[in-house]
């Protein structure tokens, strides 16, 4: 893999990373989707 | 000796009384309070059962509880401590949820002040499922989310003596997993497990089948699963970390998404995990206990395709009625075994539907028939591919509705799933309906190894006559029914069938969306009145919206 790719599948996956992110932050917003184990 | 049963604080509170060994009475909690899966302390419950057997509290000799909440405060303070400022909050939440859910205090609220017996979690699973069992030997594998600290057991039934083999322990927990996926597909942990199910058919099952395995790692009869890719230990607002999302290349999906073909491959690929492991527990019940037949317990025993891959090991299969947390209640109980049905819950007399339905004359018209006559003519408004709500009896104990709170369909057309789906259910297209049939007729539609009373057996179907109740792969999930069962259901399978050649019915839970199933007759009409349901049969009253 040379740089330019290399440099493209970073910023892909920074830009996954973000949306898992983001995805996981609304769903602690919402009513709690979990199993109860507590 | 009269008992009270009762499962409470995690999943499908209820309860139960008994005497001797005979089950008086049970229901779920959120019958009551119309909250689905509630889990709070079955007060409701209670007060029906002590009313509906008239029982005084002051004659309940002991309490079974069916879980331990020392061994249970054991398992959390340790993971709590595993990381003690993460969990700073929650650990403050949990000791005011204990204090508050003491049951020697919620008890004696009641008036109760007498023994109280608590029994291992996972013991209440097996013994509900063994002792209601026909067997007198038998291989006993429970699996769910958690109990106090085991997730998954292997007990061995001999004569009335339970004997735990093999347990596997938290947070190691294939229920766990199952339901963080269900989770990270959109739908609600504890409910939306059957939609997964439903989902998988429609998938790739190889898809991410290879992902998944990352996170599980067997050894020769355990199995372990890493918790990089999991918060269950200290987060009560999501099941999975970043990681997981990584590991699998898409992002969770939020409830209203569409769901995509993606999401239907990781459903399948889960399904198949799923089943990969449940194998390989059955052969281990089957190496260590060498007997021929198995009884499955746990929440995950409502997991019907798996279910039906006991037959690669044991002759006989039984799956209870009520696997999940509300059994256990009765489990707790029991001692010994016990044959009884599944309908141990409220019932009305005709006296009292009467006088409900007359407050209701300027909306509905009302026929008083006798039972012959009320069967035939149901099942003469059935074949001509109406929809009826069937009010009877005493209700189901379970998530099962088996025939007394039922919505009864014709399977004939294809278009009748679409019609109740997202007409009367108003729930996703691809999701399955059951079928009914009459036991001695179940041959000629199904591939059955035995008779499947409580549904939860999923089977290849033999016949393209009943499109409705065919699930994309050809498989149903089977209700078998005899006179001895339910005999007014029985009946009308039979006349359906007089009149079609076809004694089966499409057989859903008596609830619209979101609703738990209908208790009484008030909430039957009401519900009944809101829905494009064609007609209600309240006992032997039919009825007809104006």
């Amino acid at each position: 893999m040379n740089i330019k790719d290399t440099i493209k599948k970073k910023l892909e996956d920074l830009k996954k990373d973000k949306e898992y992110k983001k995805k996981i932050e609304e769903l602690k917003k919402r009513d709690p989707f979990v199993y109860k184990n507590f | 000796m009269i008992k009270l049963g009762i499962s409470a604080f995690y999943h499908d509170s209820a309860a139960c009384i008994t005497n001797g060994n005979l089950v008086l009475a049970a229901a779920e909690e959120e019958r009551f309070t119309g909250i689905k899966h509630d889990s709070s302390f079955p007060v409701n419950a209670i007060k029906w059962l002590l009313r509906s057997t008239v029982t005084d509290i002051s004659q309940i000799e002991e309490v079974h509880w069916y879980e331990n909440p020392e061994k249970k405060d054991d398992r959390v303070k340790t993971i709590f401590n595993k990381r003690p400022i993460r969990t700073f909050f929650l650990r403050q939440r949990y000791k005011k949820d204990r204090k508050n859910n003491s049951p020697e205090a919620l008890l004696k609220n009641l008036g109760y002040t007498g023994k109280i017996i608590y029994h291992d979690h996972h013991y209440s699973h097996a013994a509900f499922s063994y002792y209601t069992s026909p067997y007198r030997d038998a291989a006993i594998l429970t699996v769910d989310g958690v109990g106090e600290w085991e997730t998954t057991t292997i007990s061995k039934g001999e004569g009335k003596e339970i004997k735990k083999l093999i347990s596997i322990d938290f947070p190691n927990s294939l229920g766990m997993l199952y339901s963080t996926i269900t989770s990270y597909l959109g739908f609600r942990p504890n409910e939306g497990e059957y939609k997964v199910m439903g989902l998988a058919p429609y998938g790739n099952k190889t898809k991410y089948i290879n992902k998944l395995y990352k996170v599980l790692t067997n050894t020769s009869n355990k199995y372990f699963i890493n918790q990089k890719y999991f918060t269950w230990e200290y987060s009560n607002r999501v099941m999975f970390t970043k990681e997981l999302c990584k590991l699998l290349d898409i992002p969770p999906r939020l409830p209203e998404e569409p769901l995509t073909q993606e999401h239907k491959d990781l459903a399948a690929s889960l399904q198949k995990l799923y089943e990969n492991e449940f194998i390989k527990l059955l052969e281990t019940a089957k190496n260590i206990t060498k007997s021929n037949n198995i009884c499955l317990g746990g929440g995950c025993a409502y997991n019907g395709v798996a279910n039906a891959l006991a037959y690669k090991y044991f002759d006989k299969v039984y799956i209870p009625f009520a696997p999940s947390d509300a059994g256990s209640a009765i489990g707790a109980c029991l001692d010994n075994h016990s044959q009884f049905s599944p309908y141990l819950g409220t019932s009305f007399t005709d006296k009292q539907v009467s006088k409900i339905l007359s407050t209701y004359k300027e909306s509905i018209y009302i026929f008083k028939l006798s039972e012959d006559k009320l069967i035939n003519t149901v099942a003469d408004i059935l074949s001509k591919q109406k929809i009826v709500a069937w009010f009877q009896g005493r209700m189901e104990f379970g998530a099962r509705a088996l025939g007394n709170r039922s919505i009864l369909a014709s399977p004939v057309l294809p278009n009748m799933r679409e019609k109740l789906n997202k007409v009367i259910k108003k729930r996703e297209g691809f999701r399955p309906f059951a079928p009914s049939v009459p036991l001695d007729n179940a041959d000629r539609f199904f591939d059955l190894k035995e008779p499947s009373p409580y549904m939860n057996k999923v089977v290849k179907g033999k016949t393209k006559l009943i499109p409705s109740a065919t699930h994309i792969n050809g498989t149903c999930r089977v209700q078998t029914v005899t006179a001895l069962q339910n005999p007014k259901y029985f009946k009308l399978l039979k006349e359906v069938g007089r009149l079609t050649q076809i004694p089966v019915l499409l057989n859903t839970s008596f609830n619209l969306k979101d609703q738990t199933i209908t208790i009484s007759p008030k909430q039957a009409i009401e519900r009944y009145l809101s829905s494009d349901i064609d007609f209600l049969v309240i006992n032997n009253y039919l009825i007809r919206k104006k």
